[in-house]
């Protein structure tokens, strides 16, 4: 099958998506209003709630949601074949992803913009808001320790990729201080930073790490896991506009860069997928159902977009009608982005056997090759253009991780300051959280970990669609377009962490399997991903007994309608 | 930030514009926006934190800043009273 083959299907699945079914559920079923006044617009405070253009909220959304998952994830994915991977990406987004994302927007748009926490507080019960938050933390947990092997991993594996790192945490700190402190033009700041970091690119080749700090070093999972955490660690600690958000605003041109001209490097070569379509039902992370979709999350389906839907997006849309561009439109261009990794995994390699020693390795070394050729195409040196795709998916893992670790030191205030004060200190929940994902990072194995963090992110989007169906069921409208896709990525995210915890606790740890690091890592992934379970159907038993509430309150209204 | 003149009235290039902004200044622009209303929210506590119960300074000062108040006070209670979570403290930039 030819790439451009499937780009087109991409496409057709996509536009069919947007403009019948997503319209025919925005205008029938939610029926949205342009005349009806949106939080943005009633409680407008130029702070949260500000209208702001769907334009420009259609790149903030694409910002927001599109890291490093709807990369990775197809690229380990195609271990089972880039046929069932394809069809999970764009028959969740169709079905599932984009029902998820817009519903989210809506739900809080309709309920005067408020949290994920307090629409569970509302619609479900209090119980439901407290599990859904301890819920929240430990995702971000998982998040943290994903997305922290992805950077070690691509620290050891691709040596050019942390002089680029340096340079662009040296970047982003210049471009915080000349737009907020020396208040400089912000073409002028962005010309001279960005070209910054494509000079640390270039370095990089020239200049690799072992080169540097001695192969020993440069190989130290420890020591690359340590400069991440502390990275992090000062993306917690400082006001955000100093570190995190500089750096994310540089490393945004990198890596939009790369993804335009590698798109437009597949169209002009035109590969063949020479990996095959099917490979086997079970592969060491586990069976196709229920491992491959949560594997494949972002693209498909992920629950981080319902929080920035909700808590983010839905307090400055200024028309109810500017849900679907924004919430759909968005998820469409996401499963794009899923299709374009799957053709990276799917078309580089010239056997079978090539990915496998590839993808041992991990992800990274997989997209950074496939960024190279089809950079390589339109003229850019193949070492240069294969250090770029390492140094673009460093900076897309390190930028949402840091993000993470901040929101867990929120998180850890938030949770445990009535426990003791001492948790409201910013550095205390920095170093705890950086702490437990470092755990993570040093003792779990990378394929288990994505797996785990994969179900962690669908459980929370099958708690946002169980929130959307019962608010359907208040409602009186009809249920099954979110109902059934909840109740698919419910039963395959609860299978899916059985499974994992079952290996990690029962095959590995308890039959002695495993020792050392990697017990202590099998423990703790193992018992996280029991926690996830055990949170998730005490939310669905509340989900249900609030239906129940629902049903019978709509049935005691209608004799005395008629 | 919001269309003046609704999408329609918007050229293929104004839409792009727009979309390149928010993909990369929209995060930084807000936290600017955040950071000044941080503080004008703390200056409005202090000068009218009797109007929500948090009484620091003499009644007599807050009379006297009243009326440069008033356009500000229902968003500034709102924003006060209103129920915040975890998920509202979430930085997606």
């Amino acid at each position: 099958m030819n790439a451009i083959i499937v780009l087109i299907l991409g496409f057709v699945v996509a536009f069919i998506g947007y403009r019948v079914y997503a319209r025919y559920i925005d205008v029938n079923v939610i029926k949205a209003d342009p005349k009806k006044a949106t939080p943005a617009k009633m409680y407008m405070d130029g702070v949260e709630f500000m209208p702001t253009s769907r334009n420009i909220l259609y790149g903030y959304q694409f910002k927001s949601i599109a890291g490093a998952g709807p990369i990775i994830g197809p690229i380990i994915a195609i271990q089972w074949g880039w046929l069932p991977a394809l069809l999970w990406i764009l028959l969740g987004a169709f079905f599932i992803g984009w029902v998820h994302d817009y519903a989210s927007a809506m739900i809080a748009m309709r309920h005067e913009g408020a949290s994920f926490g307090g629409l569970s507080h509302r619609l479900i019960s209090p119980r439901a808001r407290v599990i859904l938050l301890s819920f929240i933390y430990f995702y971000l947990l998982l998040i943290a320790g994903a997305f922290g092997n992805v950077v070690v991993s691509t620290a050891i594996g691709l040596k050019a990729s942390p002089m680029a790192w340096l340079l662009l945490t040296i970047a982003g700190v210049l471009a915080g201080q000349m737009i907020y402190r020396w208040k400089q033009d912000i073409i002028l700041t962005t010309v001279v930073t960005v070209a910054i970091s494509l000079f640390g690119i270039a370095l990089g080749s020239w200049v690799p790490s072992n080169a540097v700090l001695g192969d020993a070093l440069a190989n130290s999972r420890w020591l690359w896991a340590i400069c991440a955490f502390v990275f992090c660690y000062f993306a917690a600690v400082l006001p955000i506009w100093r570190f995190a958000l500089p750096i994310n605003y540089v490393a945004a041109y990198i890596v939009f860069f790369g993804l335009f001209f590698g798109i437009i490097g597949i169209i002009l070569k035109a590969p063949n997928f020479t990996l095959p379509a099917i490979t086997t039902f079970s592969i060491p992370i586990g069976p196709l159902w229920p491992i491959m979709f949560v594997t494949i999350a972002c693209g498909a389906i992920s629950g981080w977009h319902s929080i920035v839907s909700s808590s983010g997006t839905a307090r400055q849309l200024e028309s109810e009608v500017d849900a679907r561009p924004v919430g759909a439109g968005v998820m469409f261009l996401e499963m794009m982005l899923a299709v374009f990794a799957l053709i990276i995994a799917g078309t580089i390699f010239t056997s079978a056997a090539d990915y496998a020693a590839a993808i041992k390795l991990g992800p990274a070394g997989v997209f950074a090759k496939g960024v190279g050729q089809f950079l390589n195409v339109l003229g850019l040196p193949l070492d240069v253009a294969t250090s770029y795709g390492s140094v673009m998916m460093i900076f897309l893992a390190i930028t949402i991780m840091q993000l993470v670790i901040r929101f867990m030191r929120v998180a850890t205030s938030e949770l445990l300051s009535d426990v003791s004060p001492v948790f409201r200190n910013a550095h205390v929940g920095t170093v705890i959280a950086s702490i437990l994902g470092l755990v993570l990072v040093m003792t779990g194995w990378w394929q288990y970990l994505w797996v785990l963090f994969g179900g962690a992110n669908q459980l929370m989007a099958s708690l946002a669609l169980l929130l959307i169906s019962a608010w359907m069921v208040s409602e009186g409208r009809p249920v099954a377009w979110a109902f059934y896709p909840m109740l698919f990525m419910f039963v395959t995210t609860i299978a899916a962490l059985l499974y994992t915890s079952y290996n990690l606790l029962v095959v590995k740890v308890l039959s002695g399997a495993v020792k050392g690091e990697a017990l202590i890592g099998n423990t703790f992934m193992g018992v996280v991903a029991l926690f996830l379970v055990v949170a998730a159907l005490i939310l669905a038993w509340e989900g249900y007994k609030a239906f129940r509430r629902f049903r019978a309150a709509r049935g005691e209204a209608a004799p005395s309608k008629a | 930030m919001s269309g003046k003149h609704g999408e329609k009235g918007k050229s293929i290039w104004g839409k792009l514009r727009e979309f390149l902004y928010g993909l990369a200044m929209h995060e930084a622009a807000l936290v600017a926006i955040q950071k000044k209303a941080h503080f004008e929210h703390l200056f409005m506590l202090i000068t009218m934190g009797n109007l929500l119960g948090v009484p620091i300074v003499p009644h007599y000062y807050t009379l006297r800043l009243l009326p440069y108040a008033v356009p500000r006070l229902a968003g500034w209670k709102r924003y006060m009273l209103r129920e915040k979570d975890l998920t509202d403290k979430a930085d997606f930039g």
